[in-house]
This record gives structure tokens, C-alpha cells and sequence, in this order.
């Protein structure tokens, strides 16, 4: 307790600018901006927001790509680089090689490349490709997870490691795929196997030593959840243990509740927010009730691991709507006073803005199409769910439901924030689907799942969009249609510039206030990954992108035949064309004027 | 142009040819057939020794009803979790479509399902028997292939 306290002093007091500024000043409030990009959502509030200006709205359309480098990796290329000082930091998928390339010499080369012993088993337990979302950077340290459940620490300078912890068992289904958070010396991860039946989990590590300090299960009794009774206080009150009362047949157990998206950290408050995925398995008549606290949102201590408050989006998940998605931290006013917020979008359709430090919903608001609820009731911060489009083994095959299981927008392509424009800009997949689940069993490491659910294309004919939200009045600003479901994360900066990738392989920069196009490019593949912007040693910003597709689409641009009903890999059957557009292939893009 | 393309393509895929049954066709006054060990067609376990206890041989080949069988094993099982809804593919290989990762004879799955395979695939053998494993691998081997595989076109015909 004394600890954290002291933790959030000494953050606070970085806030305030009592320290230099550097790696671990805060992005969002920081007035300076360093040029760098040393956590994944580019500052702890996750706006993935950069307040450099040479590429402007007014110039954006002389963007070209001025250097590549292939991978060698044919997966998912998830994620984004890391930039500190001058040097570029990047994780492959599986292998998980992490190079480091120096920006202050033409060509960029490498100053050196990590390549540690990964086990290949973990490509058969990683549900949905072998992706990772990052590194961190944090006080000489670049920290990264494995995809076969290790943490590794390597120092910054000289590319040695300096620890590598176990951390999650691929025995129980358990990979790795998310970038870790740092807070102060402790490292925060959590566990992908949400289709394995896992016993969901978040881990705080020593950043010296590698030591798991605390592990607060996503559900089950309140101890396992490092909930204090005294002290854990839902935005909608609950009972004690309801991490294992709201399961019927202690199917909390093999519940799922991942972790495999994105963290965020609030100073002030000393809170790190992260969402939990889905619960296992599919069919909901195997595990009757509200199954907390899976598809949520959780606030906890960083140096304890304290659950201070949760909040659920979706209630007995019937539909695999994960809640893994970014929680982006913003100031906003709200029915005329300044608010300290969580903005989320979820993969069940609709945008939330909570009250980050209680978890009580402000506005909720449908972002893409949506019926299996009407809306979301801000008494009670339950969904209104349409009865008809409730799944189970009992209800047979549910037709049309949106959004699909991808969600409205995939939790791995996380949204920005501008706090220019206050505006939210985000990927949205506009797409439906049927869902008919089986009972299964659970066998340990083997997949929890038991679902068939076919894709369509949703209302209006496209099947993607990029869009500017404003989470105030919980409307879509502008659209910018794709045609088929938009996978990057978004990127947007001080020169009024928001840039993203496309599944057909475009990496595109349009104008942060209108939407209008400025430039695009046709990389080499298409685009899962998340853009960042830098300034290189030369005084001159860049903008980087990963190309590869993958995630959930790997099945579709590989060695298969779109258009074969025995070798398509579902869910690709939908959109058969794309295989016509791109094909596999890892590589950095850096674009400059 | 098109039909010149095609007639250089001819030529060379001609030659290679050629250049194959140069190289590949022992000479005729040789006994020495290549060891096993480099027998890669049939990707025989253990530098083409067979496994200690004999040949494998499917005792359920083409019986129908067991492939019915291995069809409810192949759900039970949570195979599909992986290799998706009648063994299309999804994270994991296609089994229907005839091309084998590590081998699609008979023996050969039976080893990848009993034993397991290095990039994920766990073992069932302990779970399921030999008995189980070779219902599994009837079922998979009922499964029709299709024969247009090679060619994927976008455009009219």
C-alpha cells in the first residue's frame, strides 16, 4: 500500500514537470513533444497521438516510402516499432526476433538482432495466428513477451539480455501475444487462450529481476482477483466473489477472460486499465450467468495488482465480443464539465466513455452496425439485448447477428485520439454473422470452443471503414468506407494528419478534421499493424507501418485457395477477391516527404 | 503475346524435363538403388527404418462406418478447434485438400495424430489408442480430395 503510494507521487511529480523531460514523460498532458515513440500507444494514456507537425495536412500528399526491410516473417505483422533516440526497435511475429536499427547511418542498418529460443509448439496453440503487439521501452530497457509465454528484458544499448521469465503455460493453452505496460519497476502482462479455456490472468513483474511480484485472475474467487473488499468498488454494485458466482458449475475455471490487447495507466489515479476477452467456452449453456468478469474492463494497482474497480461490457458473452480493445485515456467536457475518461471501442459495436475513475458509463453509443442489443442502459451499464439474437446450443444457428465475432473493430487495430481535433479516430469492420455452437468438452491445451459462424458483408456494401468519433456526443464525425474490413491501428498527429493501413494492402494518410484523402501507397501486403511517427536523427518525421497480413486473416492469404470450399480456411469465404489484392510477406515501411 | 508466353514456358519446361531424366534415371548397369534413407517420396520415419512392431497398416481401411466414427472423435476431440469444421483448415492445416505437411499415408498420419508434430500438433496416443488414432485417420482419409487445387483464376475464362 505505502509503495503505491509512493509510486504515484513519484509519477506525478514527471506530470507536473518537475522531471526531464525523456522515455517515461507522459505524451498526452506533455506540451514538448520528443520526437520519440517508446510504448506502444505511443504515451500512457494510449492516444497514439504525436504533436510533430512537419507532415501536415497541407503537404501529406508528397509522402513516399524512402526505406523498407523484409522480416523474413510470413505471419501477422501486429504491432508497431518502437523509436528512442536513434534507434528503431521492431518485434517479429514468431520467431519474436527483435532488431534494432540505427537511424542516425544511411540505410538505416542494424546496430544489433535478438533471436531468442522460441518454442515452435506455440504456433500451434496460438489461436489465431502467431502475431505480437510490441515492445516497451522503458529506463534503458526494451521489455517484449514470446509467443510461447516468456517475458524477456534486453538492454537497449547492447542487445543483451538481461532476464527472460516463464510466464504463462502453452500446456493449458496459454501464448503470449500482447506488448507489455511498465509502471514504474514493475512490468505488466497478461495471457492469450481465450479459445483454450484458460484461467485468465494479469502478472505484475519485476523490471530488475524478471520476479512475478502478483497474479490477479480475470475472474473466479475475490482472492484470486486481488480484490479487497473493503477497498473494490464496481460502478455497478455486485456481491463478494462474483468472479465465481455469476458462473454456473464453477465453470469459472476454464472461463477464458484473456488478455491479449492493449494497457493503458492513469498517473493520477495510479490505475492500469486493461480489457479481458471472451469466455469460454462459445456455447453459453455450458456456463450460465453474467461470467464477470470476462469481456470487461479492469482497473487495477500496478504495484500491487489491487482490482479497484471492473466494469462488464458484455454479460454472458454469447457472441465472442472480446473487450481487449484500447482504453484510451482523455480529458473531455462532458454536459459542460472537464471529465477524466476511458473511450473505448468494442468489439460488440459500440463505443463506451467511461468515468475513468469509477468505471461508470457516460455515453454509449453504436459505432458500427449493431442488433444484438438496442442499446446500452447507463443505469444499470447493462446492454438492452435483443432476445432473438441470444446464442447457445439450444437456439440452433443464430442468423445475421452484428457485429461478427472480428467486432465492430478488431481489438488489435487500436484507436487514436487528438486532442487538436478531440476527436477519436478508429478501423471499423462493418460485417454480420450466423453463430451455432456445440457443447464440448474440456481437454486440457486443446481449443475450448465449439462454433461455426459464417461472415457476411454488413448493410451498405463495403465491408470496413476508417472513422473520427466524438465520444462527447457519442456520434461518427466522418467515414472513410474501405472495401473490405479495416485491420490497422490508427495513427494521428500534431500536423492534423491520421494515418492507416488497409487489408488489401494501402497505407493511407487522410486529413484529421475532414477525412479527405492526402496520399496513399500500395505496400506489400496488407496491413494488420498500427503506424507510428518519429523524428530521425536528421530532423526530419517519418511515419512507420508494418505490412503482413495476418491475425485472424492469415487464413486467407497463405497457401490456401480462396475460392475452393475444401481449402478455404474460414472466415475467408466472405470475401474470396481478397487473395487477389495481397498475399503474405513481413516488412517496416518508413514514409517521409 | 499470351500464346508466346505459353510457347516459351513450353520450351523450357521441356528442357527441365529433359535435364529430370537425365539426372534422375539410374544408370542401367547400376544394382545400387539409392539407400532408404534418402526415400524422401514417402517420408519413412526414422532414416527409413519402420517403427519396431512392424508395418503400420490401417486394420479400417475404407470401412464407412468408422469413418462416421472419426468424424464424432474429430469433434470430441476439439480437433477442429484447430484444423477447423471437417478438417478444412483454419489455424492449423487443411486435411482435406490432399497436400500433407508431414505425410499422407496411412502410417504417417497415424504418427502425426499418436505422436504429435513439432509446430503445435499435440498427442492423442496416450488419450485415444491406437485404436482411436486409426479411427481418426479413416475418417480423414474418407474425406474427398478435391483435383482442381493448383490453379486459382480471377479472370473469365
Amino acid at each position: 500500500m505505502r509503495r503505491s503510494a509512493c509510486l504515484a507521487t513519484l509519477l506525478c511529480l514527471g506530470a507536473t514537470g518537475a522531471a526531464p523531460a525523456g522515455p517515461q514523460a507522459l505524451g498526452a498532458a506533455s506540451s514538448a513533444e520528443d520526437g520519440q515513440w517508446t510504448m506502444p500507444g505511443k504515451n500512457y494514456s494510449a492516444t497514439r497521438y504525436s504533436g510533430l507537425a512537419q507532415i501536415n495536412a497541407r503537404n501529406a500528399r508528397g509522402l513516399r516510402p524512402v526505406w523498407t526491410f523484409s522480416t523474413g516473417v510470413l505471419t501477422g505483422h501486429e504491432g508497431q516499432p518502437l523509436v528512442v533516440g536513434d534507434t528503431m526497435y521492431v518485434v517479429t511475429p514468431w520467431p519474436n526476433v527483435l532488431y534494432a536499427f540505427d537511424l542516425s547511418k544511411e540505410g538505416y542498418p542494424l546496430r544489433w538482432k535478438y533471436r531468442p529460443d522460441v518454442s515452435q509448439n506455440a504456433l500451434g496453440v496460438a489461436c489465431c495466428d502467431a502475431v505480437n503487439r510490441g515492445a516497451f521501452y522503458s529506463d534503458g530497457v526494451v521489455v517484449y513477451n514470446l509467443l510461447d509465454g516468456h517475458t524477456v528484458a534486453v538492454d537497449a544499448r547492447s542487445g543483451r539480455e538481461l532476464w527472460k521469465t516463464a510466464i504463462a503455460d502453452m500446456g493449458s493453452g496459454e501464448t503470449v501475444t500482447m506488448a507489455p505496460l511498465v509502471v514504474g519497476d514493475r512490468v505488466i502482462v497478461g495471457a492469450s487462450g481465450g479459445e483454450f479455456g484458460i484461467y485468465g490472468w494479469l502478472k505484475g513483474l519485476d523490471l530488475k529481476t524478471g520476479q512475478v511480484v502478483w497474479t490477479g485472475h480475470n475472474m473466479g474467487p475475490d482472492a484470486d482477483m486481488l480484490i479487497h473488499p473493503e477497498t473494490f468498488k464496481a460502478p455497478y454494485p455486485v456481491g463478494p466473489d462474483e468472479g465465481a458466482r455469476s458462473w454456473g458449475n464453477d465453470s469459472w475455471k476454464t472461463g477464458g477472460g484473456p488478455v491479449w490487447g492493449w494497457l493503458s495507466y492513469d498517473p493520477q489515479l495510479d490505475l492500469v486499465y486493461y480489457g479481458t476477452g471472451n469466455a469460454a467456452p462459445y456455447n453459453t449453456e455450458q456456463r450460465p450467468g453474467d461470467n464477470k468478469w470476462t469481456a470487461s474492463v479492469l482497473a487495477r494497482r500496478p504495484a500491487t495488482g489491487e482490482l479497484v474497480w471492473a466494469y462488464q461490457f458484455t454479460p454472458h458473452d454469447g457472441w465472442d465480443y472480446d473487450s481487449t480493445g484500447a482504453m484510451v485515456l482523455a480529458d473531455l467536457t462532458i454536459a459542460g464539465k472537464p471529465t477524466h475518461v476511458l473511450v473505448h471501442f468494442d468489439k460488440n459495436g459500440f463505443a463506451y466513455t467511461l468515468d475513468r475513475a469509477t468505471g461508470k458509463v457516460l455515453v454509449a453509443a453504436p459505432f458500427a452496425p449493431v442488433n444484438w442489443a438496442k442499446a446500452v442502459d447507463l443505469a444499470s451499464g447493462r446492454p438492452l439485448v435483443d432476445p432473438t439474437k441470444e446464442t447457445g446450443v439450444s437456439k440452433g444457428n443464430v442468423k445475421g447477428i452484428c457485429p461478427c465475432l472480428e467486432g465492430g473493430v478488431s481489438p488489435n487495430s487500436p484507436p487514436a485520439y487528438s486532442p487538436r481535433t478531440h476527436l477519436f479516430y478508429t478501423s471499423t469492420n462493418n460485417l454480420c454473422m450466423d453463430y451455432e455452437t456445440g457443447r464440448v468438452s474440456y481437454l486440457r491445451g486443446t481449443p475450448f470452443m465449439g462454433i461455426n459462424s459464417p461472415y457476411t458483408s454488413g448493410p451498405g456494401g463495403y465491408m470496413g471503414s476508417f472513422i473520427a468519433w466524438d465520444a462527447v456526443r457519442g456520434r461518427k464525425v466522418w467515414e472513410d468506407k474501405e472495401r473490405y474490413p479495416n485491420w490497422s491501428g490508427a495513427l494521428v498527429t500534431g500536423g492534423d494528419v491520421a494515418f492507416y493501413g488497409t487489408l488489401d494492402g494501402y497505407f493511407k494518410a487522410v486529413d484529421a478534421r475532414s477525412g479527405a484523402q492526402l496520399s496513399k501507397f500500395k505496400v506489400g501486403s496488407g496491413v494488420v499493424g498500427n503506424p507510428i511517427t518519429f523524428r530521425a536523427p536528421d530532423g526530419r518525421q517519418y511515419v512507420a507501418v508494418y505490412a503482413g497480413i495476418g491475425g485472424d486473416w492469415s487464413l486467407i492469404a497463405g497457401d490456401t485457395r480462396s475460392d475452393d470450399p475444401r481449402d478455404v480456411r474460414l472466415p475467408a469465404d466472405f470475401m474470396k477477391d481478397i487473395a487477389r489484392h495481397t498475399s503474405q510477406g513481413g516488412m517496416i515501411w518508413v514514409f517521409g516527404l | 503475346m499470351r500464346a508466346a508466353a505459353l510457347g516459351s514456358a513450353a520450351v523450357v519446361a521441356a528442357a527441365v524435363l529433359a535435364a529430370c531424366a537425365r539426372t534422375a534415371a539410374p544408370p542401367a548397369a547400376s544394382a545400387n538403388a539409392p539407400p532408404p534413407a534418402i526415400a524422401y517420396e514417402s517420408h519413412l520415419a526414422a532414416g527409413g527404418m519402420r517403427p519396431a512392431g512392424g508395418t503400420l497398416s490401417n486394420p479400417h481401411t475404407g470401412d464407412a462406418a468408422v469413418a462416421r466414427n472419426g468424424a464424432l472423435l474429430f469433434t470430441t476431440m476439439n480437433c477442429d478447434g484447430c484444423h477447423g469444421t471437417d478438417g478444412s483448415g483454419f489455424v492449423a492445416p487443411n486435411l482435406g485438400a490432399g497436400r500433407w505437411r508431414y505425410g499422407g499415408a496411412d502410417a504417417e498420419v497415424f504418427a502425426s495424430i499418436y505422436y504429435g508434430r513439432p509446430k503445435g500438433m499435440p498427442a492423442f496416443g496416450g488419450a485415444l489408442g491406437s485404436e482411436g488414432v486409426w479411427t481418426l485417420v479413416t475418417y480423414l482419409r474418407s474425406l474427398p480430395v478435391p483435383n482442381d487445387l493448383p490453379t486459382e483464376s480471377w479472370e473469365q475464362p
